[in-house]
C-alpha cells in the first residue's frame, strides 16, 4: 500500500536557506576536509607506489593484482570475513537477549542496563589492556576460573585450559569474546525497539496461552527482524574497524601465521610500518568496496521492510 | 452455554483503586454492555475478566469455574481490543489461526477453521492480505473472526467500534448484534456510546468511577434511571434536571410532591412549549436536526431546560414561550444522594 505523499514543502526563502547553509557549514567543512578529500586521495594513491619520501609514481592496477596474490592480504581478508560472520551474529544475539531480559521495569534493571553499556564506554586501549590480563594463561582470571575444581593446573575435565593468545584458534576466539561485551549501542537500539512494540499484541498472545517460546518465535522475532537485520549489517561494517584495537593491542596480529591480522591491521602495518602507502591504499579500497556492498544490502533491507510494514 | 460472574471485584493500578467491589453477572448467551464515561473503569472490568489485570479482592467465575487465580490463557475467553491488536507481520489467515496454532491444533485444521470464522464475519476474501493492507472496518472483521475461531466461553469486546466512522459503526453494530444472535454466545461489550449500548444490549451495566451505578435492560435504563448520573449519561441531549420545587408547570396527572429535597428530571421529549398555563421562558438558541429541533430555554426563575419540538413548529431565538412538563414522563431523585426516589 502506498502512503499518501507529504504535502509539497513550501520553499524556504533565500534568507532561511542561507542560515541553514551557515549552520551546516562547520559540518560540511569537516566532512569534505577530513573525510571526502582524504578518501579521494586514498582512492588515487591506490593506483600509485608511494613511500612518503619520493613522490608517488603511477603503477595502474599493479597494487590490486599484487593484493590478489598476497597471502598475508588473503589471510587478513579471510580473518575479517570470518570475524564478521561469527562475531556479528553473536553480538546481535547477546544484545537481543539482554534487551529482552532488561526491557521491563523491575528492581535492579537500571543497574543491569548500565552494566551492559559500561564496557562500550571504556576507552578501547584500556579495554584491550584489561583483556590482556584476563587472557593471561597462567594467572589470568579466565583460566583461573576454568581451573577451578581441577588438579595440576588442568580443568575439571582434565584438559589443559586454552593458551589464548599464543594459539591461533583460541586467539581468534579470544578477540570474538572480547567483542561480545562491547555491543552496548546495539543493545540500546534493541531495547528501544522492544519497548516500542505494542503491548496489546502481547496481551493478545497471553489470552491465547502462547508459550514464551511461541511469543518469541512468532511475535517478537518477526516484529524486530527489520531492526535486527539493519543492526547486523551496521555491525558488520563496523567490525572492519573495531577489530583493529584488539588485534593491535592484545595480539599484535599474531600468533603466527597472522591469526588475528584483520584488514584494518593489515592496512595499518602496510602503510605505517612498511611505508607502502600505495599498497595500503589499495587494501583500503577493498575495505571500502566491502562497506559499499554492505550498505547496498542495508539499503535494500530498508526498502523491503518499509514496503512490508507500511500501514 | 456459559455465563460470567464478578463478585465483589476490586482492581487497582499502583495506588489508585479503579474498581470498587463490582458485582456483575452476564447470563449464558447474553450480550451485556458495560457503559460509562472514560475513566469509569470499563476496560478494567474486561481486563480483570481476561486476567490481564489482577483483582485485588473478589472472585471471577466463567462458565461456573473460578478463574480468579488462573492465567489469561487458561480462562477460555476471547478479546477484541480497541486497537484490534492484529499481528502486523502475519496474514489475515495466520492472524485468525494464531490462537489455534499456538494451542497445537494441526495447521491444516487451524486454517480450515480460520476460513470458516472469516466466512462467518464476511472477511473470507481477505485471508491472504496483511493488516497493513486493510481498512478499519476490515481489520475489525478480522479481529472478530480471530475472537470467534476458538469458541470461547466469553467474548470480551473493548470498544471495538470506536475506531470506525459513523456509517460503518452503525453497520457493524447491526452485524455484531446479528452475529451474537447467531452464535448465542456470552458477550461483554464495553462502550462509552450510549446509543451503541441501547441498540446492542440485552442488558446494560452503567459504570461510574469504578462502581456499578445501575444494571438493567435498555428499556429499564431509559425509563427508570436509578440515579441522576444514569439519567444524564443516557440520552442526548441530556435529561433536564431541576430542583423539584422549581416553578415549572406540570401537565397531565401530577400528584403532590413529597415533603423532602428532591430533584426532578425529564427528557427534552417531555417538554411542551404550547401549554396554556405554562411557565414563561425565553428561547436562547435552537438546533435543528432534520425533522427535530432542540430549543434551549431559560425559565423565568433562571433554570435552563432543553425541549424537543418538531422542526416545522420550532420557536425563533429570543421568542417568549410557555413551558409545560408532562409529569407522567418525569423522574424524581433524592437531591443529596442522586438516587431515584421511590414513593
Amino acid at each position: 500500500m502506498t502512503a499518501s505523499r507529504p504535502a509539497p514543502r513550501i520553499r524556504p526563502d533565500t534568507r532561511a536557506r542561507r542560515q541553514h547553509l551557515l549552520m551546516l557549514a562547520p559540518y560540511l567543512v569537516g566532512l569534505v576536509g577530513l573525510m571526502l578529500l582524504p578518501a579521494l586521495v586514498t582512492l588515487a594513491l591506490a593506483f600509485t607506489e608511494y613511500d612518503l619520501l619520493r613522490p608517488p609514481t603511477w603503477v595502474g592496477l599493479d597494487n590490486l593484482t599484487a593484493l590478489v596474490d598476497d597471502p598475508i592480504f588473503r589471510v587478513a581478508l579471510l580473518n575479517s570475513l570470518v570475524f564478521a560472520v561469527v562475531a556479528v551474529p553473536l553480538r546481535v544475539l547477546v544484545a537481543l537477549g539482554l534487551a529482552l531480559l532488561l526491557h521491563r521495569r523491575a528492581p535492579g534493571v537500571g543497574t543491569a542496563r548500565t552494566a551492559t553499556l559500561l564496557p562500550t564506554a571504556v576507552p578501547e586501549i584500556a579495554y584491550g589492556l584489561l583483556w590482556l590480563w584476563l587472557f593471561n594463561p597462567l594467572y589470568g582470571p579466565i583460566n583461573q576460573l576454568l581451573r577451578l575444581g581441577g588438579e595440576h593446573g588442568l580443568t575439571v575435565l582434565g584438559r589443559t585450559p586454552p593458551p589464548w593468545l599464543t594459539d591461533p584458534t583460541s586467539a581468534r576466539a579470544g578477540i570474538i569474546l572480547m567483542s561480545l561485551f562491547t555491543m552496548g549501542e546495539t543493545f540500546v537500539v534493541l531495547l528501544a525497539a522492544r519497548r516500542a512494540l505494542p503491548r496489546d499484541v502481547y496481551e493478545m498472545a497471553a489470552l491465547e496461552d502462547a508459550t514464551g517460546w511461541d511469543v518469541f518465535r512468532r511475535i517478537t522475532l518477526p516484529l524486530m527482524a527489520p531492526v535486527l537485520a539493519l543492526l547486523a549489517v551496521r555491525d558488520a561494517i563496523a567490525s572492519l574497524h573495531f577489530t583493529f584495537v584488539p588485534a593491535f593491542v592484545v595480539t599484535d596480529g599474531g600468533p603466527p601465521p597472522y591469526a588475528t591480522t584483520y584488514l584494518s591491521l593489515f592496512v595499518y602495518q602496510t602503510g605505517f610500518e612498511y611505508l607502502r602507502y600505495g599498497y595500503a591504499a589499495a587494501a583500503t579500497l577493498v575495505m571500502m568496496l566491502l562497506t559499499v556492498a554492505a550498505l547496498l544490502v542495508q539499503w535494500r533491507l530498508i526498502r523491503r521492510y518499509r514496503r512490508f510494514y507500511q500501514v | 452455554m456459559s455465563g460470567l460472574t464478578l463478585a465483589g471485584v476490586s482492581a487497582a493500578y499502583r495506588d489508585a483503586t479503579v474498581l470498587h467491589e463490582v458485582d456483575l453477572a452476564a447470563r449464558p448467551g447474553e450480550l451485556l454492555v458495560v457503559l460509562g464515561p472514560s475513566g469509569a473503569g470499563k476496560s478494567t472490568v474486561l481486563r480483570v475478566v481476561a486476567g490481564l489485570e489482577p483483582a485485588t479482592t473478589g472472585r471471577v467465575h466463567i462458565a461456573g469455574r473460578d478463574v480468579t487465580d488462573l492465567r489469561p490463557g487458561l480462562r477460555n475467553v476471547s478479546m477484541v481490543f480497541q486497537s484490534y491488536a492484529l499481528f502486523p507481520h502475519l496474514s489475515v489467515a495466520e492472524n485468525i489461526a494464531f490462537g489455534l496454532e499456538v494451542r497445537d491444533v494441526p495447521r491444516r485444521t487451524a486454517r480450515e477453521r480460520a476460513r470458516a470464522a472469516a466466512e462467518t464475519v464476511g472477511c473470507a476474501g481477505l485471508l491472504g492480505r496483511r493488516p497493513g493492507q486493510l481498512s478499519g472496518g476490515e481489520r475489525q472483521r478480522v479481529a472478530l473472526a480471530r475472537a470467534l475461531v476458538r469458541e470461547p466461553d466469553v467474548f470480551l469486546l473493548d470498544e471495538p467500534l470506536s475506531n470506525l466512522d459513523l456509517t460503518l459503526r452503525v453497520e457493524m453494530r447491526a452485524e455484531l448484534r446479528a452475529l451474537h444472535d447467531r452464535l448465542g454466545a456470552t458477550m461483554v461489550h464495553v462502550t462509552h456510546d450510549q446509543t451503541e449500548a441501547l441498540v446492542l444490549a440485552d442488558r446494560i451495566a452503567v459504570l461510574r468511577d469504578g462502581r456499578v451505578e445501575q444494571v438493567g435492560t435498555p428499556e429499564q435504563i431509559w425509563r427508570t434511571p436509578a440515579s441522576t448520573f444514569v439519567a444524564r449519561f443516557v440520552g442526548s441531549p441530556a435529561m433536564n434536571l431541576l430542583p423539584a420545587d422549581a416553578a415549572v408547570c406540570r401537565t397531565g396527572d401530577a400528584p403532590p410532591l413529597p415533603e423532602q429535597p428532591l430533584e426532578v428530571g425529564f427528557r427534552p421529549e417531555a417538554v411542551t412549549l404550547d401549554a396554556a398555563e405554562g411557565t414563561p421562558a425565553t428561547v436562547d438558541r435552537v438546533e435543528v436536526i432534520g425533522e427535530d429541533a432542540y430549543a434551549y430555554l431559560t425559565l423565568a426563575a433562571g433554570h435552563r431546560v432543553v425541549a424537543r419540538v418538531p422542526a416545522a413548529r420550532r420557536p425563533a431565538r429570543d421568542e417568549s414561550v410557555r413551558v409545560g412538563v408532562r409529569w407522567a414522563d418525569a423522574h424524581l431523585f433524592h437531591a443529596d444522594s442522586g438516587r431515584r426516589y421511590v414513593p
